[in-house]
């Protein structure tokens, strides 16, 4: 005869414990054969001794652990079984995170998975993963280079797919680069194709300066809120004439350009912006600001009447049986590590402030030029400025590992900082020729097909790499002074300069905390997404038709994030091909899984 | 050349107090953070490279850990965790053990219990054999502290400390030799011509009595703490080693405000050091190695002690005065011949020699002469 207790284990980080324990040890104690059920708390503090006492009073041979990591309590339970005379090898765990109870019906699900460890059913046997029909329609949440390739991939099968963007176009940071490594191509002359590309594709509805709010329902058929803000100009009657902005007396920061250079209210991120309609930035807009008083140029200039400044933000709901996840990154704050004195320094830049100057469409069109002091007319105030006729850099220092490989900031290697340092150093030396380059480096890693060529050819082209890091960039007679170990050489370097570009690392896109929230996936401790298996699913998620593409999964570089696009396309249509996806989380309700366990344990007796 | 390796470098460093130097990837942070590293002696970044690679005999041979006084710049700074600041640290420890040539040091600094049944066992046999002289061969009356009669009468202690200064500073020497020999002779060095030895001879003093390096790091705060400690033990040094009779019997003015002045110092100056330590208040007090508690802990005792036996002995409770000044002098023995040859108190005497012979290196090395920390003349093989 079993007697069997139940301790229903509180998780000690009480981040994800929806679940009601006490209903869950009251479900427990009118199971058949369970003379105790009873909440551990967290703070409980087992001691073995105590619950051996417990155990002899109640005369139990058995114990089941239930909670969200019960293998944490399950040594206390062992010890104090073989204390209480009873076989110790008579724990048994129900796991509730490892069996899927972060979902809709928490309780019904834990209570299903303490059932099935009372009565020793394997979870699996009882509850089968259901099959559901798939919807084969895809959401793909970011539209950088990754969210673009999965798009065309899966429209050009003839799929319905919503790109969803919260910039005011699709592109991400791929398009703000000038070159890409280690080939050298224009950035723009690769990418623009695939973003006007999925701008007309039929099958592919884009959705810009929109947010993903809620994720409801499961694999195949999930349904999803987005925030879509109001662009507040006709993107079919806007034929990007570029009037309203000329007239439009408001400057704003541009995020296109990451704040080297200035924008109006109403505008267009870059000329090859997709879709190709201006938008307008409500924070900045004099008309929306004054409520409906002041202003209004653009809405008189605009031959098209595509204006509308009253346009008010929707939420849409869309039906998709898949989700992309192509969230990207953002670069690390640089202005976090004081000692290299961003934001201190006019001529200290970012990488991503780098290549807006080196573009060709950036603020100096794409001359590299340092900041200079210019009298704002406007505001009658003095302004460190890039423009095109300022004074070139006679000499640049790039310092890699800003932020990464560093317990201070980052642990990890953000992998293309390497690379992309390596060719801002050809840019710098190709457009200005008397100009000395120097990279202050801890190893470099050139892991990739003809990246270690590119670092030999940029060696080649009389680049000082210097093996050591620095670490401050500090003032001394007007210049700045970078200060770094030659460790190949064994001395000290310390070099004036007149710009310094700091190799930031990357780090998971803003609202990716929440967004793993919403979709019920997990993140790494560096806080990027969590793939199922590092080798072998490192596109896919614990969640089924959910999948991760690029830098949203860990740092990599384009070629990686392309690759990795197409692969997780070819995972959603798969489930459309079948019509059917697995959901991890069984569909089977309460009353089903006990009716199963009933069977199932009568059999094995 | 060949440099012999010692695979166990790392293992045995960490007696020494270095647990993190396995954790250095050479990013060369260290060496850019540090104000003091300078070609051609460039560290703690080359230190961290010597002993990943185990060439103790380099090792040896470097002077950059007296050059180092931890102003905590590196560790700071350390993308790693490698501790730079403390494996300097822990290297100056080590380098004391390497010069001495009795083994003792290295003894005392692999152990803590090593340390204090050594200690311990100076001071019992000191107060033993002070209790014994003074009832045999002294005033023989513990109630009698002044005068040709007292108890420990003070051309007595005069001697006595005359001897152990002798035979502390003789062991000492004979580690300041080798430290030389190492620095200046070993198998990395080509030696300085004589003539400079004799010419820059004044550094000597004033690295001694200034510690200027030690005042061009950023935080002046453990400059003030040393220059403290220092100026309040040399001054009682020489009081206690040249005036004995002035400050134990008469008011000898002089002899008694600088007596003050010292006891003060030296009061002020431990107690702050040894509440920084407790507090872990700045980067180099984070870690305290067991040599650090025992010498500060000691030097704190032995001021208090004196302190107590001259009150005692002004109240006229010569009894108490008495046995307070034995339990004084046996922590002065226990101290001295512990610390002086063997521990942390030879670096009073090892760095200004490491200043000195940095400056005679550097001369002569840009002059083509010598080498410089192991590094080739400037004019004969420097990478470039």
């Amino acid at each position: 005869m079993k007697k069997i207790g139940v301790y229903v284990c509180q998780a000690s980080d009480d981040a994800q414990g929806s679940v009601d324990l006490k209903a869950v040890a009251e479900y427990a104690g009118r199971l058949p054969g369970v003379s105790l059920a009873r909440v551990v708390a967290a703070n409980d503090g087992l001691a073995p001794e105590a619950l051996a006492q417990e155990i002899r009073k109640q005369q139990l041979n058995t114990v089941v652990v239930a909670g969200y990591s019960p293998g944490f309590f399950k040594p206390a339970f062992t010890r104090a079984l073989a204390e209480a005379g009873a076989d110790p090898e008579n724990v048994r765990l129900a796991s509730f995170r490892e069996h899927g109870v972060m979902c809709e019906q928490p309780v019904e699900r834990a209570k299903a998975v303490v059932n099935c460890a009372v009565n020793d059913v394997p979870f699996s046997l009882a509850a089968e993963p259901a099959l559901v029909s798939v919807n084969k329609a895809t959401l793909v949440i970011g539209a950088g280079i990754a969210g673009i390739q999965a798009a065309i991939e899966i429209a050009d099968a003839g799929c319905q797919v919503y790109l969803v963007e919260r910039e005011s176009t699709i592109g991400g940071h791929m398009a703000m680069f000038d070159k890409t490594f280690p080939t050298l191509d224009c950035a723009a002359c690769t990418l623009t194709p695939k973003m006007v590309a999925a701008g007309t594709h039929p099958n592919i509805k884009l959705m810009i300066l929109s947010e993903v709010k809620g994720v409801t329902g499961r694999p195949g058929e999930f349904r999803v809120k987005v925030l879509q803000h109001a662009t507040r100009v006709d993107p079919v009657a806007c034929v990007a004439c570029n009037d309203c902005s000329a007239i439009c007396p408001t400057l704003a920061s541009s995020e296109f350009d990451v704040g080297i250079a200035k924008r109006k209210a109403i505008y267009l991120a870059f000329p090859q912006a997709v879709p190709n309609s201006y938008v307008v930035d409500p924070n900045a807009c004099l008309w929306v600001q004054s409520g409906g008083k002041k202003c209004g140029a653009c809405v008189k200039k605009c031959a098209k009447e595509a204006i509308h400044l009253d346009a008010k933000d929707e939420i849409v709901e869309l039906e998709v049986g898949n989700i992309i996840v192509t969230t990207g990154y953002e670069p690390m704050d640089a202005s976090r590590i004081e000692r290299y004195s961003y934001g201190k320094f006019p001529n200290v830049i970012t990488a991503l402030e780098f290549e807006r100057l080196s573009n060709a469409a950036g603020p100096t069109g794409g001359k590299i030029l340092m900041k200079e002091k210019k009298l704002n007319k406007r505001t009658k105030q003095e302004e460190w400025v890039f423009e095109p006729e300022n004074a070139k850099p006679h000499s640049v220092a790039i310092i890699h590992c800003v932020g990464s490989r560093d317990r201070n900031y980052n642990e990890y290697c953000s992998r293309v900082c390497c690379m992309y340092s390596l060719k801002f150093a050809h840019l710098v030396k190709e457009k200005l020729h008397d100009v000395d380059v120097y990279e202050y480096y801890i190893d470099m890693r050139a892991f990739g097909k003809n990246y270690e060529d590119f670092f030999e050819r940029i060696k080649e082209e009389g680049i000082f790499v210097n093996r050591g890091r620095t670490t401050e960039v500090v003032e001394r007679d007007g210049k700045m002074v970078v200060r770094g170990e030659d460790i190949v050489n064994d001395r000290m370097v310390e070099k004036s300069v007149d710009m310094v570009v700091l190799a930031v690392g990357l780090e998971p896109a803003n609202g990716s905390a929440e967004l793993a929230k919403m979709l019920g996936i997990s993140r790494n401790d560096d806080g990027w997404f969590a793939e199922l298996d590092y080798n072998l699913e490192a596109n896919s998620t614990e969640r089924g038709g959910i999948f991760l593409a690029g830098v949203c999964q860990g740092p990599k570089d384009i070629p990686d994030t392309v690759a990795q696009a197409s692969a997780v396309a070819a995972r959603v249509l798969r489930s459309i091909a079948i019509g059917s996806v697995q959901d991890s989380r069984s569909t089977l309700k309460l009353t089903d899984i006990e009716q199963k366990v009933r069977a199932l344990a009568q059999s094995g007796n | 050349m060949s440099v012999r390796v010692n695979p166990r470098l790392i293992k045995e460093l960490e007696d020494f107090g270095a647990e993190d130097v396995s954790k250095c990837y050479h990013c060369g942070n260290c060496s850019a953070a540090c104000p003091f590293s300078d070609d051609p002696v460039i560290f703690p970044r080359r230190a961290m490279r010597y002993l990943q690679m185990g060439a103790s005999s380099r090792l040896r041979t470097t002077l950059s850990p007296w050059l180092c006084y931890y102003c905590g710049e590196c560790s700071e700074q350390c993308p790693r965790g490698a501790e730079p600041g403390e494996t300097m640290m822990s290297l100056r420890r080590w380098l004391t053990s390497q010069y001495d040539i009795t083994g003792i040091s290295s003894w005392m600094y692999r152990s803590w219990q090593n340390q204090i049944l050594f200690m311990v066992l100076l001071a019992v046999l000191t107060g033993v054999g002070l209790v014994y002289y003074g009832f045999n061969f002294g005033g023989g009356s513990l109630s009698v502290y002044e005068g040709e009669q007292a108890f420990l009468p003070h051309h007595f202690v005069h001697i006595f400390d005359w001897v152990m200064g002798g035979v502390i500073f003789t062991l000492l020497g004979i580690n300041m030799l080798r430290m030389w020999y190492f620095l200046m002779r070993g198998d990395t060095a080509r030696p300085v011509p004589l003539g400079s030895y004799i010419s820059s001879i004044f550094l000597l003093p004033i690295h001694f009595l200034t510690q200027k390096r030690f005042s061009e790091c950023g935080n002046k705060q453990p400059w003030k703490m040393h220059m403290m400690i220092m100026f309040g033990y040399t001054i009682m040094l020489v009081l206690i080693v040249f005036f004995l009779p002035l400050m134990q019997e008469g008011y000898n003015f002089a002899a008694h405000f600088f007596g003050y002045l010292a006891s003060a110092g030296l009061l002020i100056g431990l107690t702050w050091a040894l509440r920084g330590r407790l507090n872990k208040t700045l980067t180099f007090q984070q870690k305290s190695h067991h040599s650090d508690w025992v010498f500060t802990g000691m030097l704190l005792f032995l001021a208090v002690t004196g302190v107590i036996q001259h009150v005692l002995h002004r109240m006229g409770l010569p009894y108490a005065a008495n046995l307070a000044y034995i339990v004084h002098l046996s922590g002065v023995v226990c101290f001295e011949v512990s610390q002086v040859p063997f521990g942390k108190w030879a670096h009073l005497a090892y760095r200004p020699l490491a200043m000195y012979y940095a400056h005679l290196q550097k001369e002569s090395w840009a002059a083509g002469v010598a080498t410089y920390d192991g590094k080739l003349p400037a004019t004969s093989g420097a990478a470039d």
